[in-house]
């Protein structure tokens, strides 16, 4: 049940950001789905007990791997589906339970939840980049055939 | 090709850079994007280097004719419109046959920003504040709140919003303002659950943090990192921590006083 409530909120929350990214009305679907696809595959992995960070990673790569299919299709820069996305994704709760104990002086736990917040951070970014990677390969294989 | 021809087409290319990089588009996109665009008019040669605050663009049309401009980026402002659309104008301007005039592609360009600012302008009022209602209810339920919290996160986000557009025409400094707004946020949402409106004052400042936390900043620095530019990605890098670290000590410090 949680995990319903949480996967709909992340749509919601994804329709919302496109709003505030001037998305256009009829594209939010789209956002939409991203929402759901990202924090859906999260919790898939998570359940089939793989490292929070990996699963961090994973999630992105395949985000990403959407939104490059969704910016085809739509004519839109990839980069507008990566961002509202992956939203879900972003730990902004641990952000603010380090910054909490930071001030507390509560340190082992500001230190757990901060290092926690850059790594899965540096980790999702890793992942988004991997495949923007690989679509700039298949870009410039494509273009090199045409030519010759 | 004239000098004034030169002069013309490094300008409409560096205007749509500019543009491009104000919008927060990755500064990759924006190198490859005014590079291509000078190719398409004829430049043998173009050498294009940018961080998030500064686009230096030299065109070389042929030996001895080569034109340098610079621009300074003072302010960006996440427009997914405004880049979507200049997006459309560059492709256009390095398909169409025969080749659009410097002159023309200026028009398109100014006609496509004015557009597009103004449509942002008049969703602004209403719909933005729905977007950041959503956003910010929502990221408080997301992470366990309930349905009060969820009212509360809202409105809110509503507030905070007005807060921090309300800073901006009295200050410039942009961490200062945060930590006003953010600290703010913390206060109300302990005013809000005191009140009854809302249990958990953490889950409600989360959900705030969400909407405003640099999460596109973060992510496009450790791509730029990863593709080379590393000025660009450290300069981002450690202006989205700092931001992020300002916004969650804002809303927590409000949690010590009350």
């Amino acid at each position: 049940m949680q995990e319903i409530i949480q996967l709909t909120a992340a749509v919601v929350g994804s329709i919302g950001f496109g709003i505030v990214f001037h998305m256009r009305p009829k594209k939010l679907k789209w956002a939409a789905l991203g929402g759901f696809l990202s924090w859906a595959s999260y919790l898939v992995l998570v359940h089939a007990g793989l490292n929070e960070y990996l699963c961090g990673f994973i999630a992105a790569a395949l985000t990403t791997a959407y939104a490059e299919i969704m910016a085809r299709s739509t004519k839109t820069p990839a980069i507008i589906y990566v961002v509202v996305s992956t939203v879900p994704l972003i730990p902004g709760a641990a952000l603010y339970r380090s910054m909490n104990a930071l001030l507390r002086q509560d340190m082992t736990v500001a230190r757990a939840q901060g290092l926690y917040a850059l790594i899965f951070a540096t980790s999702m970014a890793a992942g988004i980049v991997l495949t923007t990677l690989f679509e700039r390969m298949a870009v410039q294989r494509s273009a090199a055939e045409n030519k010759s | 090709m004239t000098r004034e021809e030169a002069e013309k087409i490094v300008y409409i290319a560096i205007s749509i850079g500019e543009e491009l990089l104000a919008s927060s588009a990755e500064v990759s996109r924006v190198e490859d994007t005014v590079t291509r665009i000078l190719q398409a008019y004829g430049a043998t040669r173009a050498d294009v280097f940018s961080i998030t605050s500064s686009l230096e663009v030299t065109a070389h049309f042929g030996d001895f004719n080569t034109v340098t401009q610079t621009r300074r980026i003072r302010s960006i402002n996440t427009d997914m419109a405004m880049l979507e659309a200049l997006n459309g104008l560059s492709r256009m301007i390095c398909s169409a046959e025969p080749r659009m005039t410097p002159e023309e592609a200026l028009v398109r360009f100014k006609k496509i920003r004015e557009e597009t600012k103004a449509a942002a302008e008049s969703r602004s009022a209403s719909l933005q504040m729905l977007g950041y209602a959503v956003v910010s209810g929502s990221f408080t339920v997301f992470f366990g709140g309930d349905m009060a919290d969820c009212i509360a996160g809202a409105v809110i986000g509503v507030i905070l919003k007005l807060i921090e557009s309300a800073l901006g025409k009295v200050m410039t400094n942009r961490l200062l303002i945060a930590f006003i707004w953010s600290f703010a946020g913390g206060l109300l949402a302990h005013f809000f659950v005191a009140f009854g409106l809302g249990h958990h004052s953490d889950l409600i400042s989360i959900g705030n943090i969400m909407l405003f936390i640099p999460g596109i900043a973060f992510t496009n620095s450790i791509r730029d990192l990863f593709y080379g530019d590393t000025i660009t990605g450290l300069i981002r890098f450690c202006e989205s921590v700092i931001l992020a670290i300002t916004i969650a000590v804002g809303f927590t410090a409000a949690g010590l006083i009350m």
